[in-house]
């Protein structure tokens, strides 16, 4: 690696930021153009800032990104970045022309807009007013000023005269809300403005696909995966991509959808609700390596589905949403295939184990001790020769043994309530100072009769 | 014969005479025997051997005690000899009275056993402990009443070190707390009358308790227990502490060092951190959370799977409580058994597994380190079996390889329609057994004005949710689950009747 990249790189891992030393799959310039909008600099930068071979190609796509929008701090951020890992880079020379051009341009048009909103306010026209209050939410928005672009949003509110007025709005909240990874206000807003029973009219359909794939991303980041998983699946391949483009593109879809359905899903739900459900198979056609994966899996060839997984785990750790939950939610395929491939045997050697599930982690058993503390996998490992037992969930002795600690219980229960009862009843019990106690519950509460200490 | 004597052997009367009549005679009896000794003190004081000698304990046990009443008052009984004969005719009657009788005056044998152990030192303590239990067991064999004399002979044991003679007394499930009020229209000579029926304080079988002394009572008892090791004892008589009624936001300090040692306990015996149970006052919990909270902690890091935390816990309430609270021993025997509670734990995760791989997985958590040889996994391991803590055996193969140490695993399928049916049968026993405890307690409560007012609301609320066409709500024992509200509500939970 050269000394800069090598620099600037310890500097992320040193702040715990992620860094992929592998080279993706996907091509950068083919990759971005799926997306449109705010997100395509995000997701030049994040991949600037933790591929190591794509670091250059992406920041000086972010420069090219920023200086075509009008968000100076954004440029600004590009240029630095790129300037520690290519100093000799053009792009890597801040533009102050540019950017204070930008920074007049964008005084004006801010000063111009509100002109216009105030004009409109006089004249109490509701459209204009709304429409102005938008203009004004994209200027603040372009120029990075969420904040600001929110409230103007929220102030549109007021002066709608449809539900897709208000659609619109709930859309203008959650794209910022998404880009500040604020996934509560994300679901709020999906909750409050965006609803759409009608499957029928396209326009509706739209709707319910953007709704599905932006509570699908704020599920994700929340960490409520098998949630999420159902939102992706359920989004429709029939609505065009440029519905949701500025937050996901189709490809995104398949692979949320797919990654999150393998960690949730059981065989015959990924059967039912991935590779039987047609509009999902769409989305998958674009990302062939999934489906492969999901049909493995649901073939019991759990270990083909961890190897195709693998090799796109660099790919996966460049996406913006994903890179933070990749870890857990193969952790979690892994546990689940070997839960899924021990169902069917009384005795399986850990030698074939290791053979089938040699993972980059450490080693079958010392995975299989840890799956089983934690209550994972119910099996015991036979140290000495090697193998491990799963143990099937006895229905009749569990009822047995449930059944008789229960009427144990309800004996010594009743024993206690009636010692309890007649202790009350010769008003035997611990008597505090009344409500002080809930104020100050150590010193109100205590009895004075009792302090003497036993040691 | 000395007509005295005669008098001192008139009761008890011939078999066949009824309970009320048994009762009337000993008062009379009791009368009769007041004025000899008032007229001839003199003579029993000093002819007490040659009188006891006709006097059986086991017979004429009224009589006996009532001579034991008035040698136990007598002045120079100080001297060594006297001192030891009065204890000798003490033990004599203490171990074989008549418990029917003893029930019509229990005043006197109240006195009498106490003189056994108070500051008067007739016995040793050793003696008095094992004497008391003994008479007490003889009065209420079900041991289910507390008495004022539990509270005493238990805290002497305890501070002299005479735990073992004690055991038999404490073992026994405490239901009933004596109170006034509480004797029936049957004479208490009836022998089938329940035990709160004639222990209590109208009968002066016992003195009057205060709820420190039950609490001291069971927190004397929980340290008893933790003495012998009989660690699901001492959980218990703690956790009767922890969950004690309180009422207005009232907690006592026995309870919290109670609850401090409960979590102790409660490691060493299931190897995780107790949980409290509903019935504890919310008060006490609050307090609980806050004083109990280095305790928590240290039960927290018991169930981490390195000793490092665990370690660091002790090492903080070492310096600020552990002292001042006696509970250093208890919290090092904590210490000692998380290795311990680590190979037992093994049992969910390996059928068979390495001695070495033991040694490699689990931690001392007086060191900080696992084991330091194969030899000394192999004595804890055994040391483990030897004790019952784990159900397992160390196999050493003859080709030399390793030795490991190979779970016994529990039968592969449940019981049998036959078996289950038996245990279920005995546990229903058990169950239906309890019906004389719950009718003594509502004979008891009858009598209890504030049960009458809960009686009377319920009947009331129930007519009014008739009325209203509501399902009338259920209540009675067959509720599995108890929950107690920060005013107790004291009836919750019985059947009116």
């Amino acid at each position: 690696m050269e000394r800069n990249k090598l620099a600037y790189f310890t500097a992320i891992e040193n702040q715990g930021g992620v860094v992929v030393r592998e080279t993706p799959k996907f091509d950068l310039d083919l990759y971005i153009q799926n997306y449109k909008g705010r997100t395509r600099w995000e997701r030049l930068y994040h991949i600037g800032r933790t591929s190591v071979p794509l670091c250059v190609d992406a920041l000086k796509a972010a420069v090219q990104e920023a200086k075509s929008g009008s968000d100076v701090m954004r440029y600004k951020y590009a240029v630095d970045s790129l300037r520690q890992v290519a100093p000799d880079e053009p792009e890597a020379l801040l533009d102050q022309d540019w950017i204070d051009t930008k920074n007049k341009e964008i005084r004006n048009t801010t000063e111009h807009l509100q002109a216009e909103l105030q004009g409109y306010k006089n004249n109490l026209i509701k459209e204009s007013i709304r429409m102005g209050h938008e203009d004004l939410g994209k200027h603040y928005e372009a120029i990075g000023d969420l904040e600001t672009a929110m409230d103007s949003y929220w102030k549109m509110r007021p002066d709608v005269s449809s539900a897709d007025q208000l659609a619109d709005i709930g859309k203008l909240l959650i794209r910022i809300a998404i880009e500040r990874h604020d996934w509560k206000t994300v679901s709020n807003h999906l909750s409050k403005h965006v609803n759409a029973a009608n499957d029928s009219d396209p326009k509706a359909k739209a709707l319910r696909t953007y709704s599905k794939i932006a509570n699908g991303i704020a599920s994700l980041g929340q960490e409520r995966y098998r949630e999420a998983a159902f939102s992706f699946v359920w989004a429709s391949a029939d609505v065009p991509p440029s519905v949701y483009d500025k937050i996901a593109s189709p490809n995104d879809v398949a692979i949320y959808g797919g990654l999150l359905a393998l960690a949730t899903m059981d065989r015959n739900e990924l059967q039912t609700n991935l590779l039987d459900n047609d509009s999902f198979r769409e989305f998958l056609q674009r990302e062939p390596h999934i489906r492969r994966a999901i049909t493995q899996f649901v073939n019991g060839r759990y270990a083909a589905c961890i190897e195709i997984l693998e090799s796109y785990r660099p790919d996966y750790l460049l996406d913006i949403y994903l890179q933070k939950h990749v870890h857990k939610l193969y952790a979690d395929i892994r546990t689940k295939s070997i839960v899924q491939y021990l169902k069917p045997f009384s005795c399986v050697r850990l030698e074939t184990m290791q053979k089938a599930f040699n993972g980059p982690g450490p080693s079958i058993e010392d995975e299989l001790f840890m799956m089983i503390r934690e209550g994972k996998l119910n099996a015991r490992i036979d140290s000495i020769n090697k193998s491990i037992l799963p143990i099937s969930v006895d229905s009749r002795q569990k009822m047995q043994s449930a059944t008789l600690e229960r009427f144990g219980n309800y004996e010594k229960q009743a024993l206690d309530r009636i010692r309890r009862m007649n202790i009350i009843a010769a008003d035997l019990e611990v008597k505090g100072t009344g409500k002080t106690a809930a104020m100050n519950p150590i010193q109100g509460g205590m009895a004075v009769d009792d302090s003497a200490a036993v040691a | 014969m000395d007509p005295r004597l005669a008098a001192l052997q008139a009761f008890p009367p011939a078999d066949g005479v009824d309970d009320n009549n048994y009762y009337k005679e000993s008062q009379e009896h009791v009368k009769r025997v007041r004025e000899i000794i008032k007229k001839d003190t003199q003579w029993i004081r000093e002819s007490a051997g040659d009188i006891l000698k006709h006097v059986n304990p086991a017979v004429y046990s009224l009589s006996y005690v009532m001579v034991l009443e008035c040698l136990l008052q007598a002045p120079g009984w100080n001297t060594q000899q006297a001192h030891e004969t009065l204890a000798s005719y003490m033990a004599e009657f203490l171990l074989q009275f008549d418990a029917r009788q003893i029930r019509c005056k229990g005043s006197i044998w109240s006195d009498v056993l106490k003189a056994a152990y108070d500051d008067r030192g007739l016995f040793p303590a050793s003696v008095a402990a094992e004497v008391v239990t003994a008479a007490l067991l003889r009065l209420d064999p079900s041991g289910s009443v507390l008495t004022s004399h539990h509270c005493h002979i238990v805290e002497l044991a305890y501070n002299t070190g005479n735990v073992e003679a004690v055991l038999p007394l404490i073992e026994k499930p405490i239901i009933y707390m004596p109170a006034k009020g509480m004797s029936t229209s049957q004479p208490v000579s009836d022998m089938s009358l329940p035990p709160p029926a004639y222990i209590n304080l109208d009968t002066e079988l016992t003195y009057a308790l205060t709820s420190s002394m039950v609490l001291q009572y069971d927190f004397i008892s929980g340290l008893c227990f933790i003495e012998r090791r009989r660690w699901q004892q001492a959980f218990d008589a703690l956790e009767r502490c922890v969950t004690y009624p309180a009422r207005d936001g009232g907690c006592s300090k026995i309870m919290t060092e109670a609850y401090n040692k409960w979590i102790l306990v409660g490691l060493l015996l299931t190897g995780q951190p107790p949980t409290l149970p509903d019935t504890t006052s919310q008060a006490a919990k609050k307090i609980f959370a806050i004083q109990g909270k280095p305790y928590k902690l240290l039960a927290q890091a018991f169930q981490s799977n390195t000793a490092a935390d665990l370690i660091r816990e002790f090492e903080v309430i070492n310096s600020e409580h552990l002292q001042n609270e006696a509970n250093v021993e208890l919290a090092k025997l904590v210490l000692a058994h998380y290795q311990r509670w680590q190979i037992i734990n093994m049992r969910n995760i390996y059928t068979t597994i390495s001695l070495e791989k033991i040694r490699e997985r689990t931690q001392s958590a007086e060191t900080g380190q696992p084991l330091s040889t194969v030899e000394a996994v192999d004595q804890l391991v055994q040391s483990m079996i030897v004790d019952g803590s784990l159900q397992g055996e160390i196999a050493r193969p003859t080709d030399g390889s390793p030795a490991f140490l190979a779970f016994l695993s529990a039968p592969a399928q449940g019981m049998s329609e036959v078996e289950f049916s038996a245990k279920m049968n005995k546990v229903a026993q058990g169950i239906m057994a309890l019906q004389p405890v719950i009718e003594a307690t509502n004979k008891r409560l009858a009598s209890n004005r504030e049960y009458i007012n809960h009686t009377i609301r319920r009947q009331f609320d129930a007519a009014r949710e008739q009325k209203l066409g509501m399902q009338s709500v259920g209540g009675g024992f067959e509720e599995s689950s108890f929950h107690i509200e920060e005013e107790e509500d004291l009836m919750s939970g019985l059947p009116a009747h």
